[in-house]
This record gives C-alpha cells, sequence and structure tokens, in this order.
C-alpha cells in the first residue's frame, strides 16, 4: 500500500464530477484529497491530445487529481473503473 | 419536419426502431403521453406498477437483444423503476429509461414529486442525461441507445423536464446521422497477439475448462463459440446467465457452475490447469473463497470489460474484445494451426470428468415418480414443464429454490431463451420479464417459473396481462415458504425458520387469477401432475396458471460448502458432504 496520484481528464459537464466521486465511495475506495480545475493551458496537453487523437479546447475539459493510498492491483482496478466511465477521457497514475 | 419536444421524444424513440414502450404516466411525463396518444407507430404497455415495467422492458432485452425501452413519471413513478434498472445493470441488460422530472425552473425547490432521479439512480446506470433544452433530445436518444447497446451493454436513464416536452414551441427536427462520443471508445476486435498467446496455452493444456456467461449471450457468440469447441472438443460450463450459449444436450457440457452448480462442473473447474472465461466475471457466486479458486489453473479471459478482468481473478491472458469478434479471431487462427491440436491428449480429462456425472451427477428421472405415497418434488415439475414444451419455451424465472430448479432441470440448448435476474436475484422479475418475451414473441410458449413467495412481489401484472391478452404459463412452485431463506436457516442457524413462512395467509391463487380472467388449476397429487400440466399446456388463448403444491421439505443440491470452501467443497444432499 502507498499513497498515489489519480489524473483524470473529464468532460466539464454538470454530472461528471459526481460519477468519479461516486465511483470511489460505491466500490470502497477512499479518497485523501481531490482538486478540481477547468483545463485553461490546453497547450500543455498535447501528450493527452495525441494518445487520444483530439483537440481539446480552452475550459471544455477538467483536470481532477485526487490522492488515495492503495494497493498496485486495486490502483489499476480504480483507473480501469474511472475509464469506463462515459464522460472521462482519461485516468492515469500521475507520477 | 417541425416538432415539438413531446414529438421529437417519440419520433426518436419510433427512429430508433422502438417498437414498445413500458410504461405509466403522471403529471412530469403527460406532455409525453399526449404525444403518444398522437401516432400508432409504437405501442405503449400500460403496466400496473413501475417495477413491472422495468422488468417487462428488460425481458424483452434479453429475448430479443434489443434495448428494452421504459417511460415514468417523476417521483415515486422514477423511484419505482430503481429496483429494475438495478436488475438490468447487473446483468448487462441494454435498457433506455425515460423518467419525467419537474420543469427545470421548479427543480431544487423540493416541488410536488421532485426527486433526484440522476443522484439516485447514478450507481445503477451505465450512464444518464439531463435533458436541459428541447433541442438537444434527438441527440441524446440517439447517444442513449448508442451506450445502452454497445461495448458491455447496460441501463441508461434520460431524466426529462416537463418544460423541455411542451406542445407548444416547435423546433426543426434533425436528428444526428450517427453517434460518435469521443470519450466513449469500447474495445470492439481484440489484439491477435492475445489470441496467439491464448493458443499456445489451449494446445498445452491437458485438464482444460471453457466457462462460458451472459457476456457471451450479450455479444451474440453462441456460434462462435460452438465452433470453437468443435475444434477442441472440451468440457463446457455456463453460469447461471450463460445457460443456453452453448446447447445443453451437447455431449460436453456439464451443466451450471457455482453454488448450486453441478457436481462435475465444480470439479473440473476445480481440478482444471486451463480455464478458458468467456464473457463471465468470476463472481462470488462461482469462486466460492477466491485465494481456493482453482489453484492448478491458467486463466484466459475473453470480455469486452477490462475492469472485469482480473478483479477477482488474476488472468494470465486478456483478450479484450466483443467476445464474438475474439472468438472469431481464435477459430480463424487455430484452424490454421488444426494439425496441431491433439484431441488425445485431454481424453484422460473426460473420462474423469464422465465418472464424475456418473457419481453424483444430477437425477433427471425424477418426473417417472407417479406414487401418491411422496409428495410432489419441485424438481420433478419443471422436469415435466420440459418434456412437454420440448425443450423449446422460453422460460422466466424469479429467485429461489425454483429459479435453481428450473436452471438445472430445464435444458436450454439456445441463447435467450433462459430469462433471469442472475445479479441482483430479483423477486418479482418473472411475470413481467414474461410480458415483455410474450409481446417479441407472441407465437412462442413463454413460461414463467416461479413461487409462492416471489409471484406475490408483482402480481399486479396479472391485470396487465389481461389488457393486453398475453397467453403466459406460469408455473407457481408452490412450497407454503420463502424456500431458499428456509433452506438457509434449515443449514445455517439451527432449523430455526425466522420470518420465512405465511401462517396459512396465502391466497387461493386459482380464484385470484380467474378474477383477472385467466385460467388455474392446482396440483397436489404426483398421480395428476402429468396430466394437468399438458391440459394447461393445451391451452394457447388464454393465460394459465398452475399452482403446484411440492414437498417444502426440500432442499437445492449441490450446494457450495460456505464460507471457506472452495469449489470442490459440496453438500450432496442433507447428510452428504464431500
Ligand atoms: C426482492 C427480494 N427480497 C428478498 C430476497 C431474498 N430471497 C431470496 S430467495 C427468497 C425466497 C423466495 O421464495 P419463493 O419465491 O417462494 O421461492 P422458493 O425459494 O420457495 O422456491 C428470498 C426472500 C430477494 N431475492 N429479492
Ligand atoms: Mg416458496
Amino acid at each position: 500500500m502507498m499513497q498515489r496520484k489519480i489524473l483524470v481528464i473529464l468532460e466539464n459537464k454538470p454530472g461528471a464530477l459526481a460519477r468519479v466521486v461516486g465511483l470511489f465511495h460505491q466500490r470502497g475506495y477512499n479518497i485523501e484529497s481531490l482538486h478540481v480545475d477547468p483545463v485553461k493551458d490546453v497547450e500543455n496537453y498535447k501528450e493527452i491530445e495525441d494518445s487520444l487523437d483530439l483537440k481539446l479546447q480552452e475550459n471544455e475539459v477538467s483536470k481532477l487529481l485526487i490522492t488515495t493510498t492503495v494497493s498496485d492491483n486495486l490502483l489499476r482496478q480504480i483507473l480501469r473503473q474511472i475509464n469506463k466511465l462515459i464522460d472521462v477521457l482519461i485516468a492515469k497514475e500521475e507520477i | 419536419m417541425k416538432l415539438a419536444g413531446n414529438d421529437m421524444l417519440i419520433q426518436s424513440l419510433v427512429d430508433e426502431g422502438v417498437e414498445f414502450l413500458f410504461g405509466y404516466p403522471g403529471g412530469a411525463a403527460l406532455h409525453i403521453y399526449d404525444a403518444i396518444f398522437n401516432q400508432n407507430e409504437l405501442q405503449h404497455i400500460l403496466v400496473r406498477h413501475e417495477q413491472g415495467a422495468t422488468h417487462a422492458a428488460d425481458g424483452y432485452a434479453r429475448a430479443t437483444g434489443k434495448p428494452g425501452v421504459v417511460l415514468v413519471t417523476s417521483g415515486p413513478g422514477a423511484t419505482n423503476a430503481i429496483t429494475g434498472i438495478a436488475t438490468a445493470f447487473m446483468d448487462s441488460i441494454p435498457m433506455v429509461v425515460l423518467s419525467g422530472q419537474v420543469a427545470s425552473h421548479l427543480i431544487g425547490t423540493d416541488a410536488f414529486q421532485e426527486t433526484d432521479m440522476i443522484g439516485i439512480s447514478r450507481p445503477i446506470v451505465k450512464h444518464s442525461f439531463s435533458i436541459e433544452s428541447a433541442e438537444e433530445i434527438p441527440r441524446v436518444i440517439k447517444e442513449a441507445f448508442h451506450i445502452a447497446t454497445s461495448g458491455r451493454p447496460g441501463p441508461v436513464v434520460i431524466d426529462i423536464p416537463k418544460d423541455t416536452t411542451a406542445p407548444d414551441k416547435l423546433f426543426n427536427y434533425d436528428p444526428p446521422k450517427s453517434v460518435k462520443i469521443r470519450s466513449y471508445n469500447p474495445p470492439v476486435e481484440p489484439d491477435p497477439k492475445q489470441i496467439e498467446r491464448a493458443i499456445s496455452e489451449i494446445l498445452k493444456a491437458k485438464k482444460p475448462v471453457i466457462y462460458a456467461g451472459g457476456g457471451a449471450i450479450n455479444s451474440n457468440a453462441s456460434e462462435e463459440l460452438y465452433e470453437l469447441n468443435e475444434l477442441l472438443n472440451f468440457p463446457v460450463t455456463n453460469t447461471l446467465m450463460g445457460l443456453g450459449v452453448y446447447p445443453a444436450s451437447k455431449k460436453r457440457f456439464m451443466g451450471m457452475l457455482g453454488m448450486h452448480g453441478t457436481y462435475q462442473s465444480n470439479m473440473a473447474m476445480h481440478n482444471a490447469d486451463l480455464i478458458i472465461a468467456i464473457g463471465a466475471r468470476f463472481d462470488d457466486r462461482i469462486t466460492n473463497t477466491p485465494d481456493l479458486f482453482a489453484p492448478n489453473a491458467k486463466i484466459i479471459h475473453f470480455d469486452v470489460d477490462q475492469s472485469s478482468v482480473s478483479k477477482i481473478i488474476e488472468a494470465n491472458i486478456a483478450v479484450f474484445g466483443q467476445v464474438k469478434n475474439s472468438l472469431r479471431e481464435i477459430n480463424k487462427q487455430l484452424k490454421e494451426k488444426i494439425n496441431l491440436i491433439d484431441k488425445s491428449k485431454i481424453e484422460p480429462w473426460l473420462d474423469q470428468i464422465d465418472e464424475w456425472t456418473s457419481l453424483h451427477g444430477l437425477n433427471h428421472e425424477l418426473y417417472k415418480e407417479t406414487s401418491d405415497n411422496n409428495m410432489i418434488m419441485p424438481q420433478s415439475v419443471v422436469q415435466h414443464v420440459y418434456q412437454i414444451t420440448n425443450g423449446s419455451a422460453f422460460v422466466t424465472s424469479d429467485v429461489g429454490q425454483h429459479q435453481m430448479f428450473a436452471a438445472q432441470y430445464y435444458h436450454f440448448d439456445k441463447p435467450r431463451y433462459w430469462i433471469n435476474s442472475g445479479g441482483l436475484g430479483t423477486m418479482g422479475f418473472g411475470l413481467p420479464a414474461a410480458m415483455g418475451v410474450k409481446l417479441a414473441y407472441p407465437d412462442e410458449e413463454v413460461v414463467c417459473i416461479t413461487g409462492e413467495g416471489s409471484i406475490q412481489m408483482c402480481i399486479q401484472e396479472l391485470s396487465t396481462c389481461t389488457q393486453y391478452n398475453l397467453p403466459i404459463k406460469i408455473i407457481n412452485i408452490n412450497n407454503e415458504a420463502l424456500g431458499m431463506v428456509k433452506q438457509w436457516q434449515d443449514m445455517s442457524y439451527g432449523g430455526r425458520h425466522s420470518e420465512s413462512t405465511y401462517q396459512s395467509s396465502l391466497p387461493n391463487f386459482i380464484e385470484l387469477v380467474e378474477s383477472y380472467g385467466h385460467v388455474g388449476f392446482k396440483i397436489e397429487k404426483n398421480s395428476d401432475l402429468k396430466e394437468t400440466l399438458e391440459e394447461a399446456f393445451s391451452i394457447n388463448d388464454k393465460l394459465v396458471f398452475v399452482d403446484v403444491y411440492v414437498d417444502p421439505s426440500e432442499h437445492v443440491y449441490p450446494m457450495l460448502v460456505a464460507p471457506n470452501g472452495s469449489l470442490k467443497d459440496m453438500w450432496l444432499s442433507k447428510d452428504k458432504k464431500v
């Protein structure tokens, strides 16, 4: 078990954040800290744009940073669960 | 074409190919109901409780593979739909639920019949939408159907504030031709490299098992699975959700596995050196104690949902993609390597399985009992129904002992014919689900095998069956108790039957169904069983309810030993444990 940081890029739509946060509770994972902002500096997200083959517009998506303490296996499971949410573009460990 | 919000909504459903809308009206949905009145392209089915609407839509979806569609009003209409949405969610059934909502300007004010439907349903939907303006209705409907039916299917809720369906404002009806949701890309085609790796394990295996579940049915992968096993001749087991995906009458079919699975299926899984999981998710009714599960098996896991793989049991090889496509690919690659398949390698294993089957397999000849010295066995009721219907009926079920007996003793040769709530285990599912099936297939035999406990949870739908003339057969396996609860109390609570019997309060089911205009039969003796069931099945223009009194002390076996047991630890009868 160690503390991890999870980065989630999701559509900036009503209800999208609640789905991610709700998922932690539903699956019995704990959130230690959470920070969310609309993405303004899209130029810093080239890598994500390329990996998803899309172009981001200012304020169109939000960036969510979550810290939680989990094992490797559970982290993989959490990331897969978050990635499955329809409004999530990408969820990955922030190293 | 210029249309108002309510008409756009109905037109969008028609454009999606919706034939039936299962619902119940109320204030927030009245604009929509007015649009339904003014058209005749889709048929609305008026249920008697919103739970019935969701289960009927669900039954329709399971039988046809097409999404079931539900319409309810806000507040209590929406909350009544929750159990059915959760049922569909647990079994990955495509469904679209339209819930009326109070007008936009009232949201958040605790208005009359306001409930946060999006919030309440969030953990039990694949996705949900809240309509913000009438213009977006056609796009949202299109996206909702796309999400409900693609990838791993599931229910989608659309919450519709009343003002967005107002009849007095017209919009240009111009639905999108196709859907693209940039953040939603479920896998379709498998990685051929993973298939190659899977094949190299398959060629090495001496004790393989194919374990297929509901995901293989959702993906319409029956033919591909059949073809795969024509190449391999491996033993096959199905989960409760997967029954029918591989023909039960094929020699290599071992029956269901898990909690009430057959001895041979559970033993084969426990002793396997290779488990090929196809659209199955290793839930706790299958694995028993995960740490003790199949200690020597490598796992190949085919699934469309990445989060289902290595969730409970670590997979050695994961193949992500539509199961149908993945099996097609493996069949193609296997055919190229056909000379490398050595079928003799697994012969000792197949012999071992045959031996297990003859040692402790299920007795499929209980129906031959005709003596009135013994009470009717619930298993023999199912066996008779199987005989009379030639194994070709759609069978829906409820939850309890009768459900397990139906799963064990009705042999399904085709997918989508066995329709039950496996994941949530919802009592009350059977009758409304049968209505959905019967509407979809009016010329097919549709049988609901239920218990006197479960049937009373949605019994109001008998009235719906009268209104739409749905000649379903209801076989009520009446043990005058919440039998499955009582069985657990017998086994784990010293026989203390806390609140699992009704103390002579059951209705006269025959008079009850007759009051709705249906036909009822009561059977209490073995010597009447066959004849009366045959008479019941000879009636095809009316709903027939057969109330069969069975031995109330009967238990379902095999039953896995829990907690701390593995798949090889089973009760085989009240006093025999292996
Ligand atoms: C809605 C709901 N409530 C409670 C349960 C728990 N439960 C599981 S089986 C069962 C008994 C079912 O009785 P009956 O329908 O008569 O079937 P039997 O086991 O007697 O065949 C109960 C109460 C459930 N599955 N669903
Ligand atoms: Mg009962």
